[in-house]
């Protein structure tokens, strides 16, 4: 008996085994920790030693000019604010006389960011060729507040009008584009017209393009993409809440809902972790969806970017929320799925059953873009045995010349593949494709002409590359790009063994994983089926007649 | 959040209980019947130990329901008392930890025979480990969502595997029906009956479960998979195969898929394919049971489970190495098996009586 238990006990090298499975996943757990912590540590710091520097700036500003009330002593006024601006050669003063008055008058604009027309014909012409009649000319000058109002009743035909007490103040908002208006014997300061500036007319979107929908795509400015939402259909439950973002350049930020749709738990989530972004400033709506992700360290994206309005509204109403950033094209959408990148706006364009067939073949080219180079490199290089013979024997002999193995032979052209991919993107447009051909067609045919790689993976690593280009999300495509690499190392090492280790440790990390407390998988899994309805397949419009439950909306019903 | 992730549905549980019983039994479960019981009438067997086991499961649901939102680890002590408990429970782990690794050494002996000829045991084992923690990591809700990934899967291959298997298909492999009474059938139920090991898991995943009057209808779901499954697994490899053939055979159910080509398809062979599902589900398998014992770690001694999982995996690796073949691998199969039917078939039965003399817990309806 007691042999028989000496005979089980483990030699010592199955110990080091047993001590290395333990070691190896808490040195990686150690590891990621201090990332995660690291990358937040940087965040509260950063936060803390603004705020400091915030009340050190407040305390300092109160000394200077910037909180000079403007009290109507026009000539000294004028000064200051050339000494404030004297660094700024884009702002142009404007000085004359009101007709009728001696009232002197200064316009402050700038340059490129005011119309000049209007200015000409709605405030100057006004003031300088019409000015006040002479019989009323002794009550437009008693007071200050006599002039405020009458030039704000009579002479001034402008909707946009605001006021302003200090100079800081109006310094501020001339520099932002907005038009001053400087009277003398007036306290405060008119500002005029609210900020203009170039912009782009709407075009269709560049990054996702369809053969069926609206051709319009957001642009860069806010004001025309939230008037894009609401051009849409006349809706009243459509908010749009708006926030300032950026520690040192301000951005207006906006975010959209349904308000009797959408979740207030979402909503407030959204709005916080929009409220706690540290940054000085988001140059595109890509800073906004990387400082508000779940998880940093995923290789899927938790926020889903578009360009088209119609794909907004379509989240919306499905009770999501999206954020628009001034100043760029690109509109964040949460939560999202992990179905959602695989989703195009077209599915629900086209009748149900092309719909649902397109939706599907997009599924098998995703899943193909994923592993079809990981299995070449298993059956090839472990599993010959598992291919039909016939196939398997003209595999080998097309293999026969090629000096590397399978895993080497598919990096090469993978590798080569995604640097044709990432060279075509940069190229103007009418070279792009020609860089293409060249590349694809020149080089492929070349590398087996010369013996490096076997045509039987030239044809699989072009049907991945094409697989990928179906996916509609541009940076879903990326993450599975990506994660097709690491897929082939797996197979390298393990085969088919590790093609399924591989393909379980995603399916573990998606499930883990959750975009704003929806879990990534939803709706596949936990088990919908009323969200089914619209996942493989998508039914019909008349059966899908509720919202996904997985949002959790106020009100399910679809047709309300 | 935390708390409400932590929760599963109906379908998850039957789920999990499913994904548990499927395991090494796919693959042997048919030369382990048919050892036994030595007549082709062991898909009556498979039939009356699925009503065993729903009998079990009723037990087990029962009991459970007396103790809402408690596992097995938690609400023993209330019945039986602090000292007996604690070894129940130091029982039941050592019975989970030993399925985990029974699974993983199955596993790795399969893989080792037939995808990688060569490649040493431990980087397999490791490699499966450390995914499996990852998953589990996640809580039960995440290993739940994985599970309800795998199991479509699964069950979708391994119909079209095993039904493309029906050329070799005999009837007169299955003749006659009780041609030697019904004495092999429950001589065979011996063997059936371990296979749908499993349904235990109901004693831990109740607690989690967000409407768990519904208990019986998961064990219910729970158990007619998974006697589905086994039946096509038995009739298909004993009608394919013959009595004779799959006596003899290791893993006979493989032998079946590996016996047959068909031409003209992209795969000629489907081996690959059930390999495949089979490692998922070992896989699940795995996970949960190394779930389950960490958690019974954890509340034992009141402890977050994080610690316990890692500490979990050499230990499981050790109980994985100390078969020193296969016919010992089976033998230790063969014993915790037998535990199984002791702890969990009988056991929360007395228990059971036992609350309710004593009067404890809430008395449910």
């Amino acid at each position: 008996m007691l042999s028989m238990v000496l005979q089980h006990i483990p030699s010592w090298i199955i110990l080091v085994q047993a001590l290395l499975l333990l070691i190896i996943p808490l040195l990686l757990l150690k590891l990621t920790r201090w990332l995660r912590k690291a990358l937040n540590g940087r965040h509260s710091a950063r936060s803390d030693m603004r705020s400091a520097a915030e009340t050190e700036k407040k305390s300092g500003k109160d000394s200077t000019h910037t909180a000079f009330k403007l009290t109507g002593q026009y000539a000294s006024e004028v000064t200051l604010i050339r000494e404030h601006t004297s660094r700024n050669t884009d702002v142009k003063i404007r000085e004359f006389t009101i007709k009728g008055t001696q009232t002197r008058v200064a316009v402050l604009t700038i340059d490129g960011l005011c119309d000049n027309d209007i200015i000409d014909t709605h405030l100057i012409t006004p003031l300088m060729l019409r000015g006040v009649p002479e019989s009323e000319a002794d009550g437009f000058a008693q007071s200050s507040h006599s002039i405020n109002s009458y030039l704000k009743t009579r002479l001034l035909p402008v909707t946009d009008i605001a006021e302003t007490q200090t100079l800081g103040d109006l310094v501020q908002s001339v520099l932002f584009g907005t038009t001053g208006l400087l009277v003398e014997g007036m306290e405060g300061a008119f500002l005029l017209f609210s900020a203009g500036g170039k912009s782009r007319s709407l075009e269709e979107p560049l990054s996702e393009a369809l053969l069926r929908g609206p051709r319009v795509g957001f642009t860069e400015r806010l004001a025309d993409n939230t008037g894009l939402l609401r051009l849409h259909g006349k809706n009243e439950s459509l908010s749009l809440t708006r926030h300032q973002v950026g520690t040192r350049v301000k951005k207006d930020l906006v975010i959209a809902y349904m308000k009797d749709i959408a979740d207030d738990g979402l909503v407030q989530e959204v709005t916080q972790r929009i409220q706690r972004m540290d940054i000085d400033d988001p140059l595109e709506s890509g800073y906004v969806e990387q400082l508000i992700e779940d998880n940093i360290l995923s290789p899927f994206q938790q926020v889903h970017n578009t360009e088209r309005p119609d794909r907004v509204i379509g989240a919306l109403l499905e009770g999501r929320v999206a954020i628009l950033l001034d100043g760029t094209p690109f509109a964040l959408i949460v939560p999202v799925t992990f179905s959602m990148l695989l989703q195009s706006p077209e599915d629900y364009y086209e009748r149900w059953i092309s719909g649902s067939f397109v939706r599907l073949l997009r599924m098998l080219a995703a899943m193909l873009a994923l592993l079809a180079p990981a299995l070449y490199v298993s059956f090839i290089s472990f599993h010959p045995g598992l291919i039909p013979t016939r196939l398997a024997l003209s595999i080998i002999e097309t293999r026969q010349g090629v000096p590397f193995p399978a895993l080497l032979e598919v990096l090469i052209m993978e590798i080569a593949i995604e640097i044709l991919r990432e060279a075509g993107i940069r190229l103007p447009k009418p070279i792009g494709p020609a860089m293409g051909i060249v590349g694809g067609l020149i080089i492929g045919d070349a590398a087996v002409n010369a013996g490096i790689v076997s045509p039987f993976l030239v044809i699989v690593v072009a049907v991945t590359a094409i697989s990928s280009f179906t996916i509609p999300s541009y940076s879903a495509g990326i993450s599975l790009r990506f994660l097709r690499f690491i897929g082939m190392f797996c197979a390298a090492f393990l085969g088919l063994f590790g093609v399924v280790m591989f393909f379980l440790f995603l399916c573990s990390h998606i499930v883990k994983l959750r975009s704003f407390g929806v879990p990534y998988a939803s709706p596949l899994v936990p088990y919908r089926f009323s969200d089914w309805k619209d996942l493989f397949m998508r039914f019909p419009l008349q059966v899908m007649k509720e919202r996904p439950q997985m949002i959790k909306t106020k009100d399910s019903d679809r047709k309300k | 959040m935390s708390r409400s992730s932590d929760q599963i549905t109906t379908a998850q549980a039957a789920v999990i209980i499913i994904n548990y019983m499927l395991g090494a039994g796919i693959l042997t479960l048919p030369r382990t019947a048919v050892t036994a019981s030595n007549s082709p009438d062991v898909w009556i067997s498979v039939l009356l130990s699925s009503l065993l086991i729903l009998l079990a499961g009723f037990v087990i649901v029962k009991l459970c329901r007396r103790f809402p939102g408690q596992t097995w680890f938690q609400f023993v002590p209330q019945i039986t008392g602090k000292a007996i408990a604690f070894l129940i429970s130091l029982i039941t782990i050592g019975y989970l930890l030993t399925i985990s690794a029974f699974e993983l050494r199955v596993m790795a002996e399969v893989t080792g025979m037939f995808l990688l000829e060569g490649t040493p045991m431990w980087a397999i084992v490791m490699t499966f480990m450390w995914v499996g923690l990852y998953l589990t990591t996640g809580g039960i809700g995440s290993i739940a969502r994985l599970f309800e990934i795998i199991l479509p899967i699964t069950l979708v291959i391994f119909i079209i595997t095993f039904s493309l298997s029906s050329g070799l298909f005999e009837i007169n492999n299955l003749r006659p029906v009780l041609g030697s009474g019904v004495i092999p059938v429950l001589l065979g139920m011996r063997s059936t009956t371990l296979a749908f090991a499993g349904f235990e898991i109901m004693l831990i995943i109740m607690a989690f479960m967000s409407s768990p009057q519904k208990g019986m209808k998961a064990v219910t779901w729970g158990t007619i998979v998974p006697t589905f499954v086994y039946l096509v697994a038995l009739v298909m490899t004993i009608g394919g195969l013959s009595l004779g053939g799959v006596k003899v055979a290791t893993w006979p159910s493989l032998d079946l898929i590996r016996s047959f080509e068909i031409q003209g398809l992209i795969f000629e062979r489907f081996e690959s394919l059930l390999l495949v599902i089979w490692i998922m589900q070992i896989f699940s398998t795995f996970t949960i049971t190394h779930y389950a014992a960490s958690l019974g770690w954890s509340q034992l001694f009141d402890k977050n489970i994080r610690p316990f999982l890692f500490m979990m995996l050499p230990v499981i690796f050790l109980i994985a190495v100390i078969p020193k073949n296969i016919s010992e691998l089976f033998m230790l199969g063969q014993i915790v098996g037998n535990v199984s039917v002791y702890l969990f078939g009988t056991l929360p039965f007395f228990l059971l009586i036992i609350s309710k003399i004593r009067r404890k817990g809430e008395t449910s309806n």
